[in-house]
């Protein structure tokens, strides 16, 4: 298990600044007592920068961190996290790597400033160094007089910032964040997403963001890496998984069975999709032909918005064959705000 | 959340360039950590109150003792026993309310996951906390004994009187160095099965209580009564009680209690009681709870080494399962 490993001549080791493959796994497996492998022979390479780690709950995401911190042994292949093999050199590895965990972690009878100071200490810093990075950690995440308070008197959304600020107080080179964005109001997970991307983009330090929310995390990624039942199901940049593919997104309080053989005879193609309705995006008179109708038929209209194709329609279907989306472009569900469930996509909660 | 949550002000990011410590370095700020903690230092008031009254009660003996000593008397407290019951209520006390604090806590709010994806190895927590409860333990029950020593040293004139003194405090010193180990590991293993401090401190005083005064009641009742004949000398002139000889000594009928193999197994149903088993094993003089441990000593060694690998077994364990991320 401890064989060196050198890199694979194939693997797509570039990416944004300098250095190999922050994260290189080959035919990693991990099988649990029981029918159920975690992972299964999962090989991927991983770039710096920001990558998301997408997959449903139980897709393997929480295994493959394990391994990759060295807390958990392989059943069979190799993992090598910042150029250090996970089995032999895990100390090294949790020295240079801070990780956010997805669940609640947090004392709640302790200061931000205590608690992240004492962390600090265990990540091997002198304690007047422990000290002055608790502080600027606190102070990156946005908290600052707060930090002189206990955590229990914390919202949820500053919670989480005291937790990413334990990850960074160490000064790693890689950042392990499961699910950050959990159990946030829209607008906190916008902020937290903004200022995991400041972190990717100014601190120089390579994030890995676990998510099973798909539409969260390409906003912010560079990378991603999709896993389903343990196995990688695509890894890439998220430009080349993205064709830009627009389709206008119409809620109305009611009426959308009007409004959707309206949009039909107006000679436009709208597609049911939960409550919404989406048509292909051609150019701007679309928007017109849409209000046009809107106005004619007197409808309540909730929300007009323009999207992207996501990235979750490309696992909505054989990622083998993306032509199968491109044609109708609007057979992926979606959106920061309203979760949809294609039953196939990795997105479930 | 605040208006300013979600505003970075761009100062820059920092990298740190200075000196990193190992992971013995990190063990030990761990123990450090976890040793304040065991008196509440570094909390709030409220947490310090039962580390310092049970000290402060644990010194008395010893400050009474100096008194006494500077009056002229003799050396009032046994080195070896202390004094026992006193001691028992106090460990109790301070085992039961301080455990939780090291290990509990942690359990309940979920921190485990942050200090194992750092440089520690799984068992550097349970480990760091053990050494520290085993030192904050030792702390309370063997400065009482040197101020004991101090205070009767201090009025003591001739090299033979210290030396005897601090022959005498060796063994006393080694007796409480088994206790906090013993004390110390079966509290944090009783801890560590509960995150709520309520049920663990419960937990652990129920069980050293229960088996306390077990062992009491069973030393206690398989006593058997041994009647025999004394003889009296009553002053001259004194009345003398009807039937009773003229002259010369009284015979009086008293039962008195001795020891059986029952009784001196009992003791093994408690820590307190095995520990002091292993104290009279090793030759310990002073009087204790125990009768006598009749030929059993060596059992009572046994037993002190069970409880302890169970506990010390029992809490690395536990971190071994509760350490999953």
């Amino acid at each position: 298990m401890s064989a060196p490993l050198t890199a694979q001549p194939g693997a797509p080791a570039a990416g944004p600044g300098a250095g190999g493959p922050v994260i290189e796994t080959r035919a990693l497996t991990k099988r649990y007592p029981g029918p159920v492998s975690a992972l299964d022979a999962l090989t991927v390479t991983v770039a710096p920068g920001i990558t998301g780690l997408v997959g449903a709950n139980g897709a393997g995401k929480s295994t493959l961190i394990k391994i990759l911190l060295g807390l958990l042994e392989p059943t069979g292949g190799e993992a090598r996290v910042l150029g250090r093999d996970c089995q032999r050199d895990g100390e090294q590895i949790r020295g240079l790597t801070g990780y956010m965990p997805e669940h609640d972690c947090l004392p709640p009878d302790v200061t931000a400033t205590e608690f992240v100071t004492h962390l600090g200490r265990m990540s091997g810093l002198p304690p007047t160094a422990a000290k002055e990075r608790a502080a600027e950690s606190l102070r990156h995440v946005g908290l600052y007089e707060e930090r002189y308070r206990q955590i229990g008197t914390y919202s949820t959304g500053m919670k989480q910032r005291v937790k990413l600020a334990q990850a960074l107080v160490g000064d790693p080179r890689l950042l392990l964040l499961d699910e950050p964005t959990v159990g946030l109001d829209p607008a906190g997970r916008n902020s937290m997403l903004e200022l995991i991307a400041r972190i990717g983009a100014e601190f120089g330090i390579s994030i890995v963001v676990a998510s099973h929310l798909l539409g969260e995390i390409e906003r912010i990624c560079d990378h991603l890496v999709a896993i389903e039942a343990g196995r990688l199901l695509r890894a890439d940049t998220i430009t080349s998984m993205t064709q830009v593919s627009q389709v206008l997104l119409i809620d109305v309080d009611e009426g959308s069975e009007v409004l959707l053989a309206e949009l039909s005879r107006r000679g436009l193609e709208p597609r049911r999709h939960e409550r919404s309705l989406l048509v292909g995006l051609d150019d701007d008179a679309t928007y017109d032909v849409v209000r046009d109708a809107i106005a004619d038929l007197a409808l309540p209209l909730n929300r007009l918005e323009q999207r992207r194709r996501r990235v979750e329609e490309l696992f909505a279907d054989d990622p083998a064959a993306p032509e199968a989306l491109t044609g109708a472009g609007v057979g992926g569900t979606g959106g920061t705000d309203g979760p949809g469930s294609t039953p196939e996509a990795p997105h479930v909660r | 959340m605040s208006a300013e949550t979600g505003v970075i002000h761009d100062i820059g990011y920092r990298r740190y360039t200075g000196r990193r410590l190992g992971r013995a370095q990190i063990v030990r700020a761990l123990y450090r950590h976890s040793l304040r903690s065991a008196f509440g230092l570094g909390r709030g008031a409220k947490a310090k109150i039962v580390p310092l009254i049970v000290f402060a009660i644990m010194c008395l003996p010893a400050i009474a003792n100096a008194v006494a000593v500077a009056n002229g008397n003799a050396r009032l407290v046994p080195y070896d026993t202390y004094v026992f019951q006193l001691r028992v209520v106090l460990m109790i006390i301070f085992v039961a309310a301080q455990a939780p604090e090291l290990v509990s806590r942690d359990l309940r709010s979920h921190v485990l996951p942050l200090y194992f994806c750092r440089p520690l190895r799984r068992m550097d927590y349970p480990l760091a906390k053990l050494a520290a409860f085993i030192t904050a333990c030792l702390a309370i029950i063997e400065i009482p004994l040197l101020l004991l020593y101090v205070g009767t040293v201090a009025q003591s004139h001739t090299p033979h009187a210290i030396w005897s003194q601090t022959r005498a405090l060796i063994p006393g010193l080694l007796v409480g160095l088994m206790w906090a180990v013993l004390l110390a590991a079966i509290g944090l293993a009783l801890a560590s099965l509960s995150g709520r401090r309520a049920y663990a401190t419960g937990a652990i005083a129920i069980y050293f209580f229960l088996t306390w005064i077990l062992a009491g009641i069973l030393i206690a009742v398989t006593q058997r009564n041994v009647a025999r004949t004394a003889f009296v000398k009553p002053p001259p002139g004194a009345p003398r009680p009807p039937g009773a000889p003229a002259t010369g000594p009284i015979p009086v009928h008293i039962i008195t209690q001795a020891p059986t193999t029952a009784s001196h197994l009992s003791g093994l149903v408690s820590p307190f009681t095995t520990l002091d088993g292993v104290r009279l094993w090793l030759g310990g003089t002073s009087k204790g709870p125990l009768p006598g441990v009749g030929g059993y000593g060596a059992l009572y060694g046994a037993m002190f080494l069970v409880l302890l690998a169970v506990s010390v077994g029992g809490l690395f364990a536990r971190y071994r399962k509760a350490g999953a991320l």
